[in-house]
């Protein structure tokens, strides 16, 4: 009787294959002899054995399968799309004769070289719009009072704070103009930024 | 057996290799007794419903049995299992933090690192991903041989393993930016996997063509039984006569010499740029085949 550890070619595989197999790094508790891999959906165990084997040289002492199924979602991501389900993803998580441990991913110091940082603000904001847009979808559309202020917005929230609890309540009674004063003028000695014209 | 534990306390061993219903009956009657509580008590050696109990005797009686392992086990009645546990008296191991465990060494000629552009971050930065060139036209890949064609093709399909795995890396973990570079290298590998199709393509067609030819062919002969080409009589003997003439016995010794020298230098070379993988042997026995064809 055939063993699974009887390695061999699969009557399935094409000697000159077009499949794409990605290796996936392992969930943080996985042990290392456990290596998983996204396969296409026509593979089966025995192919991923034969493949790593004679591709990788990479014995496999067993192979565990599943597909995973996207929920279905609107085309094109828009509120009145035409409903689909995304293609199935099959993964195969390989036991490994011969452990394999995946290098730490690089901490965020050491991201310069993909440009982090700018990426990672492009990317918040586009999760916001996001979740923006799957809210307005259900019905919740977030007001602006419920959103999260900017950094600019609250500077100037807490300075008109600020100038509420500081400076005595106006009315017509305590106003320069009732009490036949002169006008004062508020911004005398502030010094603006000269304008860039070339800029704007 | 009612009472054994009470009574020799100091057989250990001994009293732990004991089945579980006689564990039970030891332990509900002292503790009736001093308490007064009606605890339910097996009455019963079997805990069975009547009419399974029934037997039939009679020739060509059916199977009374249901199969059960567990029959006549109760939790109400309080019966133990059928059979002997075994109670080891090692003492339990003790679980060791994932942080306390020793380091797993990974070897650095695993295969698995093939999978990687970067053994560091996986997937390579994109001033880093963009440093390659074209693919290869199916001008240059027509002078390829075929093993070198199919070398050449792994090559490519590791790349875009290597590619698809960096992809992932780069989205799971966040790496940042570099998808159009990595999707531009794709394209590039893409570019001679369809080269190499082409050019296989149109070799299959040639040689489809001169199969025709060859059926038609008195000269050729495609059983593989004898010699395929036989050149006609009058052709051989032209050839013999002007040629044959001209060449001494000398002449003809040293040209054969040379040969077998070109021959033995063709067998040395041919096994040392050849990595010898189980596909490639396998694609060497496959041209063999279309080689005899």
């Amino acid at each position: 009787m055939a063993r699974f550890s009887d390695y061999g070619f699969s009557p399935l595989l094409p000697s000159r294959p077009s499949h794409i197999i990605a290796f996936i790094r392992p969930k943080p508790r996985q042990p290392p002899t456990m290596a998983t891999f996204v396969v296409p959906l026509k593979f089966n165990k025995l192919d991923l054995r034969d493949y790593l084997f004679h591709a990788y040289n990479v014995k496999v002492l067993a192979v565990r399968s599943f597909v995973n199924q996207p929920p279905p979602q609107r085309k094109n991501g828009v509120a009145n799309g035409k409903w689909y389900r995304p293609r199935s993803m099959k993964m195969m998580i390989a036991e490994l004769a011969q452990p394999f441990v995946w290098p730490d991913a690089p901490a965020v110091e050491d991201r310069t070289a993909f440009d982090y940082e700018i990426w990672n603000r492009m990317n918040s904001e586009r999760e916001k719009s996001i979740a923006h847009q799957s809210a307005a979808q259900e019905g919740d559309i977030i007001m602006r009072s419920q959103q999260k202020l900017s950094g600019d917005r609250r500077q100037l929230q807490n300075e008109a704070k600020k100038l509420l609890k500081s400076a005595p309540r106006w009315t017509s009674e305590t106003s320069a103009a009732t009490k036949g004063e002169a006008w004062t003028e508020v911004e005398e000695g502030v010094k603006l930024e000269a304008l860039d014209k070339k800029k704007y | 057996m009612a009472s054994s534990s009470a009574i020799r306390p100091s057989m250990g061993a001994a009293t732990l290799l004991q089945s579980c219903r006689a564990a039970v009956s030891s332990s509900a009657t002292p503790r009736r007794a001093a308490g007064g509580l009606l605890f339910p008590t097996q009455t019963a050696s079997l805990s069975t419903t009547v009419s399974l109990l029934k037997r039939h005797t009679y020739p060509g009686a059916r199977d009374n049995k249901d199969h059960n392992k567990h029959r006549s086990e109760s939790a109400i009645r309080r019966t133990g299992t059928r059979w002997r546990l075994s109670v080891s008296d090692e003492p339990l191991p003790q679980p060791v933090k994932r942080e306390n465990l020793p380091k797993v060494e990974t070897d650095p000629n695993h295969g698995l690192w093939d999978f990687f552009l970067d053994r560091q971050t996986v997937a390579q930065a994109p001033g880093e991903d963009v440093k390659h060139g074209r693919g290869w036209t199916v001008e240059e890949l027509r002078h390829k041989s075929w093993d070198d064609l199919h070398r050449l093709w792994w090559v490519c399909v590791k790349e875009r393993n290597r590619i698809a795995t960096a992809n992932w890396e780069r989205n799971k973990s966040k790496l940042g930016f570099g998808e159009s570079e990595s999707k531009a290298r794709d394209m590039a590998v893409r570019t001679t996997m369809r080269g190499i199709r082409h050019a296989l393509t149109e070799r299959f067609y040639t040689w489809e063509d001169a199969v025709k030819l060859a059926e038609a062919d008195p000269e050729v002969d495609l059983s593989g039984e004898v010699a395929p080409y036989t050149p006609n009589e009058y052709f051989e003997e032209n050839v013999f006569e002007e040629e044959g003439a001209e060449l001494s016995a000398e002449e003809i010794a040293e040209l054969e010499r040379a040969e077998v020298e070109q021959a033995e230098r063709a067998s040395k070379a041919a096994p040392s740029d050849v990595s010898t993988t189980p596909l490639m042997a396998e694609s060497q026995k496959l041209q063999g085949e279309a080689l005899r064809l």
